[in-house]
This record gives structure tokens, C-alpha cells and sequence, in this order.
């Protein structure tokens, strides 16, 4: 695939760290181009390649179909392998941990220590994680499902909640339930993990090849009896379909049949449209929002499912981000000192774009990305499926 | 989700397709595998390099070739698909000069002079004809590379220009490391960039006394007539652009224009989306399936048009054996016999090399044909660089042919 990089710079014009910064050069001189500079067991050429997002535009824009942004994740790890993992990235790095942490009776607790200017200049001069950054509040009420159904009786979904809905956004993991119910399916809710994502972009392939390994030994059972996952976090339902199975070269069949039954939950929702079982009872909601696809979304390549769903919602109108605009948070890139008023750059004309909406909402399928957007503007935001739910009087 | 007519491809004839049917009233899809090749190109709208004449010469080719994409659509085709991007850059403030009837030549990045017929107004003024008038600076930055100004300035001496070549200083506290064209367009986009640049053009002017100055195209990205505009005031001289080599900023404008317009109709882009087979019913394509995570998409429409382009595109492909693929629906290719057959001995042969004309045949509808000279696919356009009998880069007619076959589909195709 590297050979297919014929250098034409498409990508670099692209990319949104390029944009704004000289401490990145771009996609195509940190991805095929120093590729060819780097073998086992020789030391890293360009460190540079660690400001890399990852946030796969290179890959969608690309004339020639090169995977830059797995280049350049493999390249991070092979640094990470070198050099070691610094305590900052392994902390935020470890999602599930941290949300299991703060999430549960404690957390107005930790809510208050977070939110306190001390504790976060203390973060910061300590663990190198910006004062400012845009972190979540945890919720006193992890996300749970009320009840378990057992596995096979009529229709079954798995739903997938990752480790946002769980500790931070339990509402989201609530509509979820409540939209797919809707729809006729009883949803189960197995234990599962982090997706791994947060170690993979942080170059901890070790530590993401387990979180995966068990998610697969978690969901397999549901798999092979037929059940589709669905999720409502774009980021984590792409990691178990495409970047954790390919960033760790993971191929058994019970990896890629997991990979294979994953689905955003809006693109499960557009399968049932299309084959006319999606309930359109509706309520009409006259409002015109603004909508931002996260990159992450995107990099699914399947389109706009949840304009394509929310078109049936008489008197919705979707105002949709610039093309290739990314809010430029990338998971846990922009928490970082060295990086956040970079991500903030990068995520400037998304910014501008919903303030000038007048919009008090703005819709937006991850969390990291809209926490970063409500953080930058001000404005509050909600996941799609939220809005959906309120569609069906939920 | 179905749709009328699915594109594929985002180059300027998929996107002049896609336009066209969605004015039409109809639900329209893009789908590319990446942004298309219009980042390579020079943003120009090249007919037929064929000297001062071009109108005259595809009077003849038409006559003499008629599998020829220009002979398959016609004239009239090329004429309103020429009208009609003059209309839509003029609309969007980036206003396309010149015609068929009389070509233009401007200077390249290496100071040849090359052939086309529109051109966008911040070249114009390095047209040919004008640019005896007087002495002549070509100015660079030398934080753009692969544009060398004493390189060029040479080359048109040597053509008979009295031309003179210089590097201007980047104003500090702008990017310093690497400099594409479009990071530099983007300093273009900033007043006091185009203020310091224009005090050492005024300088050079003052000290040479020169009429008209190249500089490379990189001048501004969203307002480049605006910033030509402000630098001939600032500098007293004619200020024009050359087009640098990739990423070529004014092939991405010419991209945007075409990418904006298509946004407004309606038109539904999905970069990333490569197809990569077909699902028919007799001579039906009814679905395309793209890749995507974990799986492929399938899309479904009534109408089909193919604009993947060629061996540049991507749209064809050799593979070891020789064997020659259209890539997205599997479509058979008119091309050499045997491999010994895709180069002529001689390099610069005054007829090309018979691979590059090799494509996809259609008949007059744009209908892909087979082997046999049978339609494969009856609801299925083929327009732009797929197609055969034509080599776009030699005979330098690459978007005259995309526009008269992106733009004239329909009318095939009611």
C-alpha cells in the first residue's frame, strides 16, 4: 500500500493538525513517507508522528486508498515500544478504569475535586493534563440495564454503551435502550470493556490487544447465536470493527464475526429503514440544528446514517458541519498540555460554524467531541439518538 | 437508502453529472474513493492543445475519430458543458476567461508554454500573446519548493521573453517547516502577508520596471481574484499565477467550486466510499457495494454514471499479468491486444502510446460496451478519463472532456 503513495499531498491539505501547526508535518511525511525510514529494531526517525490525532481524514481523502492513519498508529506504538508509556497517557489512556473510579456514590466527590482551578493546575503541572481540558462529569448512577432478558427469545440486540455512557452519560445508554425497544428488540447488555480505542491511539497496542480479547470472549456467545452488537459511541464501534482487529493483526474467526455483527446504532436503524421495520411514529420537532459527523463516524464509511434516519422526523432540519471539520479533542489528544490549544486551533471553524448557527443544541454521535464542542462554545449537545427518543415520545 | 443516480467518482465530469441530474430534480449520491484528481491539475480547462485554433481542429477530429469522446457527445455538448462551467465559476466568484474558438498558452512551472482554452482570471495576465509587452518578473518563495524562478525565467528567455527571475522573503512568524502550496495559499489569505509581499513586489517593480510578474498559484485559496487584485495595486505590475506543481491550489479551487455547488443542489458526497463490485440484473446494474468497516455498503439506483477516471484516477489498473481492470464495477476494457502492443519504441511518439487510450468503450449514449460492440449496462453512463479511444494528457483535452460528457450524460440519457 505504501507504494501507492504517489506523494500528491491531498492528504496534508487535509489534515487539520497540519493546518495549524508546525510541530506536525502532515500525513504524508509521518505516515508513507517515513515509513520507509523505519525498520524493526532501528530507532524511531521523526518523533513528530505523535501528533498524529488519528483522526482518519488522511485515509478518507486519499486519491490512491494508502491507510496513512494506520501508518502512523503502528508508527506511535513502535515509539511507545521504544521509549515506554508515560504515566499521563497511561492514566487517560485507561478509560474504563478511570470512569469505574469516579463513577457511583463518590462521584459529586470527584465531580467537585475536578472542578476545583487547584486540583486541575496540579493535574497539569504534575500529569501534564491541561487545566482547561474539557473532562466529564461522572454520574452518581452508572449506566445499567434495569433488566437482563436471556438470550435468545425473539428479537435480540446487544447494546454496546463503551465507557462514556457508563460512568459519564448513562442518558445516552437510556435512549438507547429505549429507541431500540421501540423498534420490537429485547436489548441485552453482557459485560463488556473499554473498546480499547484510548490505548491504541496512545500506542499501548499490549494493554489494547487484552481489552479487545475480552470483549471478543464477551460478546461471542451473542454473536454466534445471531445478535447483533449496536452502539452508540462511533469511536468504539469502529474499534471492534476495523481498528483493533487490524492495528493488532488480529484475525480469528471469532474476531472478525464480531467485527462483522457491530454496528453504530444509527446504521443498524437506517438496515431496519431500509427494509421498512423502522417505527415512524413520530412527533414532529420543528427545529433546525446543527450536526457534526466526528471523524471517527466517518472513517465507518457508510455515509450519513443519522441524517438519512432523522429525515423521517417531520420539520427536523440538519445544518451539517463543513466537510473534514474535526473539533479536534481525538478521544484523549487535545486533554493533553502539550496538545490542547492545538486541538482547540484545529477545532476553531466547527466552532465558528455552531455559534453562527444561533443554535442553543447541537447534535454530535461522540462523546470526547462533544464535550470538547460544549466546552469551546458553550453551546449543550446531545447524541442523536437522544433527540430520536424524544421524536418517539420516550 | 436508494437514489436516482449514483456517481462514481468526484472528479470534475462525476461532479459536473452529479449537478446536472440534481438540477434536474433528482436524488443524487457521489461516491469516491478519495477527493478527486483535481488536486493534480493545473485548474485550467484544457480542449484540445492544438495551437491558435482549437475550434478548427476538433471540427476535423470529429470527423476523422469517431470514437472519440468529443465525437461521441458531440460538439454542441462540449460548447454548453464549456458555457456551463464558465456560468457556475462565475457564480461562485472565480470567474473562468478564454473560449474554444481561440486558445491560450501560459507559462508552466518549468517556463514552457502550454495549451489551454479557460483559465481562471488569476493567470490570465500570463498569456502569450501579452507577455512580450515589456519586461517580465517571475517571483517564488523559496519555502515553496519544486518552483524555482531563475529556472523559469530562463527557460522563457530562451522562447524570447525578456524575463527575470527572483525569490521574495516570507514574512516572519509564518510557517517555517514545510510548506505545501495550500499552507501557503493560506498565508495568502492574511492582510499582512499580502501587504509585505506587495511592498517587495513594489520594490522589484520600481528597480526593473517590469509590466507583468508570475508568481506561483498559490495566491489565496478562497479569494485568489481578491488577492491578485490587492497585489497589482500594491506593486504597480500585472500580477498572474503559475500553476506549481501538486497539490496544485488552483486545481483544488477549480474542486471546490465544483464540491460547493454540488453541496447546495442537494447532492450527497461520501468521500471514502470505494466501490469495488456490482450487482446486476441482466443488462441492469441495480446496487454498487462499497467498502467500509467490517463490511461493504450496498447502494441502490435507478441511473448510474461511472467517473473514475483512468490509469491516473485510479479508475483502471494493470496488474502483474498485464490484464487491464476498471476497478469499481468490473466493466470490460478496450485496450491494446498484448502488452507488447501498450508502448510505442519511440518516446515521444507524434501518436502516443496505445495504452493510454485504452478505457471503457461506450456508444453515443455513454453506454459501456464489450468486446462485441454489445451495451453491458443499460442504465449506466461512462464519462470523463474511463474512457477509451482518447489520451487526455497528450492531446490535452482532460476536463474539456469531462465537462462534455459529465455535463452532456443527461441529455443522452433523459
Amino acid at each position: 500500500m505504501l507504494d501507492h503513495c504517489i506523494k500528491c499531498n491531498i492528504c496534508t491539505n487535509a489534515c487539520p493538525v497540519a493546518a495549524v501547526s508546525d510541530r506536525f508535518p502532515g500525513p504524508k511525511y509521518v505516515g508513507p513517507q517515513a515509513q520507509r525510514f523505519r525498520r524493526v529494531g532501528q530507532p524511531v526517525p521523526d518523533a513528530a508522528v505523535d501528533y498524529c490525532s488519528g483522526c482518519r481524514i488522511c485515509n478518507l481523502v486519499c486519491p490512491t486508498g494508502v491507510p496513512i492513519a494506520e501508518l502512523n498508529a503502528r508508527a506511535r506504538a513502535q515509539m511507545v515500544a521504544e521509549r515506554g508509556l508515560p504515566l499521563r497517557n497511561w492514566l487517560i489512556a485507561h478509560t474504563d478504569l478511570i470512569g469505574r473510579l469516579s463513577a457511583g456514590p463518590q462521584a459529586p466527590l470527584v465531580n467537585a475535586l475536578l472542578g476545583w482551578a487547584g486540583t486541575r493546575w496540579l493535574a497539569e503541572q504534575c500529569l501534564g493534563i491541561h487545566r482547561h481540558a474539557p473532562l466529564p462529569r461522572a454520574t452518581r448512577y452508572p449506566f445499567r440495564a434495569r433488566k437482563q432478558p436471556r438470550l435468545g427469545r425473539g428479537k435480540q440486540v446487544v447494546y454496546f454503551h463503551g465507557c462514556a455512557t457508563r460512568a459519564y452519560e448513562p442518558h445516552v445508554g437510556a435512549a438507547a435502550l429505549a429507541v431500540l425497544a421501540r423498534q420490537g428488540y429485547e436489548v441485552l447488555v453482557p459485560p463488556q470493556n473499554c473498546c480499547g480505542l484510548p490505548l491504541l491511539s496512545n500506542g499501548d497496542f499490549a494493554a489494547a490487544r487484552r481489552a479487545h480479547m475480552a470483549n471478543v470472549r464477551h460478546l461471542w456467545p451473542y454473536v454466534q447465536a445471531g445478535v447483533p452488537i449496536v452502539g452508540t459511541s462511533t469511536s468504539c464501534t469502529l474499534t471492534l470493527k476495523e481498528e483493533a482487529p487490524e492495528l493488532l493483526d488480529l484475525h480469528s474467526h471469532e474476531v472478525q464475526a464480531v467485527a462483522a455483527a457491530t454496528y453504530d446504532i444509527f446504521e443498524f436503524l437506517r438496515h431496519l429503514a431500509e427494509r421498512g421495520e423502522l417505527c415512524d411514529a413520530v412527533r414532529p420537532l420543528e427545529q433546525e440544528l446543527p450536526y457534526h459527523m466526528p471523524c471517527q463516524y466517518r472513517a465507518h464509511r457508510i455515509g450519513q446514517p443519522v441524517v438519512d434516519v432523522l429525515s423521517m422526523i417531520p420539520g427536523l432540519r440538519l445544518k451539517l458541519s463543513p466537510a473534514a471539520s474535526c473539533c479536534g479533542i481525538a478521544g484523549t489528544y487535545g486533554l493533553k498540555r502539550e496538545k490542547y490549544a492545538l486541538a482547540q486551533a484545529v477545532g476553531r471553524p466547527l466552532f465558528s460554524f455552531i455559534t453562527q448557527t444561533g443554535s442553543s443544541l447541537a447534535l454530535c454521535d461522540s462523546e470526547t467531541c462533544r464535550w470538547q464542542i460544549s466546552h469551546a462554545t458553550g453551546v449543550a449537545t446531545k447524541h442523536p439518538i437522544e433527540l430520536l427518543a424524544e421524536a418517539y415520545e420516550l | 437508502m436508494h437514489y436516482d443516480t449514483i456517481i462514481i467518482g468526484a472528479g470534475l465530469a462525476g461532479l459536473s453529472a452529479a449537478l446536472r441530474r440534481a438540477a434536474l430534480g433528482e436524488r443524487v449520491l457521489v461516491l469516491a474513493k478519495g477527493y478527486g484528481a483535481s488536486g493534480w491539475t493545473a485548474g485550467c480547462v484544457d480542449v484540445w492543445a492544438a495551437g491558435d485554433a482549437p475550434l478548427s481542429a476538433l471540427a476535423t477530429l470529429v470527423r476523422s475519430r469517431p470514437q472519440h469522446p468529443y465525437a461521441l457527445v458531440g460538439l454542441e455538448a462540449l460548447q454548453r458543458g464549456l458555457e456551463w462551467v464558465r456560468t457556475l465559476a462565475a457564480a461562485a466568484g472565480y470567474p473562468l476567461v478564454g473560449g474554444w474558438e481561440r486558445g491560450l498558452r501560459l507559462p508552466t512551472a518549468l517556463g514552457a508554454l502550454r495549451s489551454t482554452c479557460l483559465v481562471p482570471l488569476t493567470m490570465v495576465a500570463g498569456e502569450s500573446r501579452q507577455l512580450a509587452d515589456g519586461p517580465l518578473l517571475i517571483a517564488g518563495l523559496r519555502e515553496l519548493r519544486d518552483f524555482f524562478p531563475p529556472l523559469i525565467a530562463e527557460n522563457l528567455r530562451a522562447q524570447g521573453y525578456a524575463a527575470t527571475g527572483c525569490y521574495l522573503q516570507m514574512p516572519p512568524g509564518e510557517r517555517q517547516r514545510e510548506c505545501t502550496p495550500l499552507h501557503v495559499a493560506q498565508c495568502f489569505e492574511q492582510a499582512h502577508v499580502r501587504a509585505n509581499i506587495g511592498q517587495q513586489l513594489r520594490t522589484h517593480v520600481r528597480q526593473g520596471g517590469y509590466r507583468r510578474i508570475g508568481l506561483p498559484g498559490v495566491l489565496g485559496l478562497h479569494q485568489a481574484p481578491a488577492v491578485v487584485a490587492e497585489l497589482q495595486a500594491l506593486s504597480g505590475a500585472l500580477i498572474f499565477e503559475i500553476p506549481t506543481l501538486p497539490t496544485s491550489v488552483p486545481g483544488l479551487r477549480l474542486f471546490h467550486v465544483f464540491e460547493q455547488a454540488a453541496l447546495a443542489a442537494g447532492v450527497r458526497m461520501q468521500v471514502g466510499g470505494w466501490v469495488v463490485r456490482a450487482e446486476a440484473e441482466g443488462q441492469q446494474l441495480v446496487a454498487v457495494y462499497s467498502r467500509a468497516a467490517a463490511r461493504e455498503q450496498r447502494h441502490s439506483a435507478r441511473r448510474w454514471v461511472l467517473a473514475t477516471g483512468g490509469m491516473l484516477g485510479g479508475g483502471l489498473r494493470s496488474d502483474a499479468h498485464g490484464h487491464i481492470i476498471e476497478t469499481a464495477l468490473g466493466l470490460p476494457v478496450a485496450k491494446p491486444y498484448s502488452r507488447a502492443e501498450w508502448f510505442d519504441p519511440l518516446l515521444f511518439a507524434p501518436g502516443g502510446h496505445p495504452i493510454f487510450q485504452a478505457g471503457i468503450a461506450v456508444d453515443p449514449q455513454l453506454r459501456p460496451l464489450d468486446a462485441e460492440g454489445r451495451v453491458v449496462y443499460e442504465n449506466v453512463a461512462v464519462v470523463g478519463g474511463a474512457l477509451a479511444h482518447y489520451d487526455e494528457l497528450r492531446e490535452g483535452c482532460r476536463e474539456g472532456v469531462a465537462l462534455a460528457t459529465g455535463y452532456g450524460e443527461e441529455q443522452k440519457n433523459r
